[in-house]
């Protein structure tokens, strides 16, 4: 009877022994399943997150690109806009600098100022002035000339060439020889101011919108 | 009970407990490959969960951008336009400051 209960007993410690040893092995396994989980779900989110983060970058560079896209293209339209008003002002300038021709006072004044300032430009006691033909034909040469020389205030020869420059108006003196020559024809100043003169108009016409 | 019964009971319950080891090993084997598994879907639902809030974001982001441009067109064409009105207000005076330039 002794010897059955203390064989029990052994057998029963045998399986003790091995159920608490199983019970480990499942628990390590489980904790270790647990842990790698863990890690496992901490690289997920971190995947999520450059997911979401990128979308982010996306979403702002998408919102950005459509507003400058449409900023650039109203910029254009308004360069080109302002770029018609200038160009339409330019032409009624030269439109208006051209009338002056048909007002023979004040373009007779006109061109003794022009003739007096080429004069001291150049600073020569002897020149030669050129003229279109239609001012050589309308323009009363001899007051011009009068009228030139005392404006210049010191003694000049002034000589007007018969043969016409091809301008609208306007003049070109030059020495003697005609080597130099300062020209200040309407076509030449107008190529000569155009970029005051664009710079101007802009100011006048849009200064309350720069 | 003879000593060969012992020695038979002690045998068998060796085997029992062996038998409990293998099947302890067989579950955590189970169990280290469930991991496997369960990080495949959870690695796929959250991704793309992910993957669709990001494409919703940037689809929202981009009407809102389509939006805003569309507003800004809208207040920029009525801006040139009182810009280009104010501007040919003033042409005749520029044209008569314009030409004094040339004009001396």
């Amino acid at each position: 009877m002794n010897q059955m209960s203390e064989t029990r007993k052994f057998t029963e410690d045998i399986l003790a022994t091995a159920n608490a040893k199983s019970q480990t092995i499942i628990t390590k396994a489980e904790n270790e399943r647990q842990q790698l989980l863990d890690e496992a779900r901490k690289n997920i989110n971190r995947e999520a997150a450059e997911i979401t983060r990128n979308a982010e970058a996306d979403a702002e560079g998408v919102k950005r690109r459509e507003i400058s896209e449409v900023r650039h293209r109203v910029k254009l339209r308004e360069e080109l806009e302002k770029d018609k008003v200038l160009t339409d002002v330019l032409n009624e300038t030269k439109k208006k600098v051209h009338e002056i021709v048909n007002d023979k006072n004040k373009y007779s004044a006109y061109l003794v100022r022009l003739v007096t300032d080429s004069i001291r430009q150049l600073g020569m006691q002897s020149v030669r002035v050129h003229l279109s033909a239609e001012d050589l034909k309308n323009i009363d040469i001899t007051a011009l000339v009068r009228e030139v020389t005392s404006a210049v205030k010191t003694p000049t020869k002034i000589e007007v060439a018969k043969d016409p420059v091809t301008t609208s108006g306007g003049v070109v003196v030059s020495s003697p020889d005609d080597k130099i020559r300062i020209v200040n024809t309407f076509e030449q100043r107008f190529e000569a101011l155009e970029p005051k003169l664009l710079i101007e108009a802009g100011r006048l016409l849009f200064r309350d919108y720069s | 009970m003879s000593g060969l019964e012992i020695v038979k009971i002690i045998v068998d319950s060796e085997k029992e407990a062996g038998n409990i080891l293998v099947q302890a090993e067989a579950r955590a084997l189970e169990i280290r490959k469930q991991l496997d598994d369960i990080v495949l879907r959870e690695r796929e639902e959250k991704l793309s969960t992910a993957k669709r809030e990001a494409t919703s974001t940037v689809q929202k982001a981009e009407m809102q951008g389509k939006s805003e441009a569309l507003q800004y067109e809208k207040e920029s064409e009525i801006r040139i336009k009182v810009l280009i009105q104010n501007a040919s207000a003033k042409k005749n005076s520029a044209v008569k400051a314009l030409s004094d330039m040339i004009l001396i």
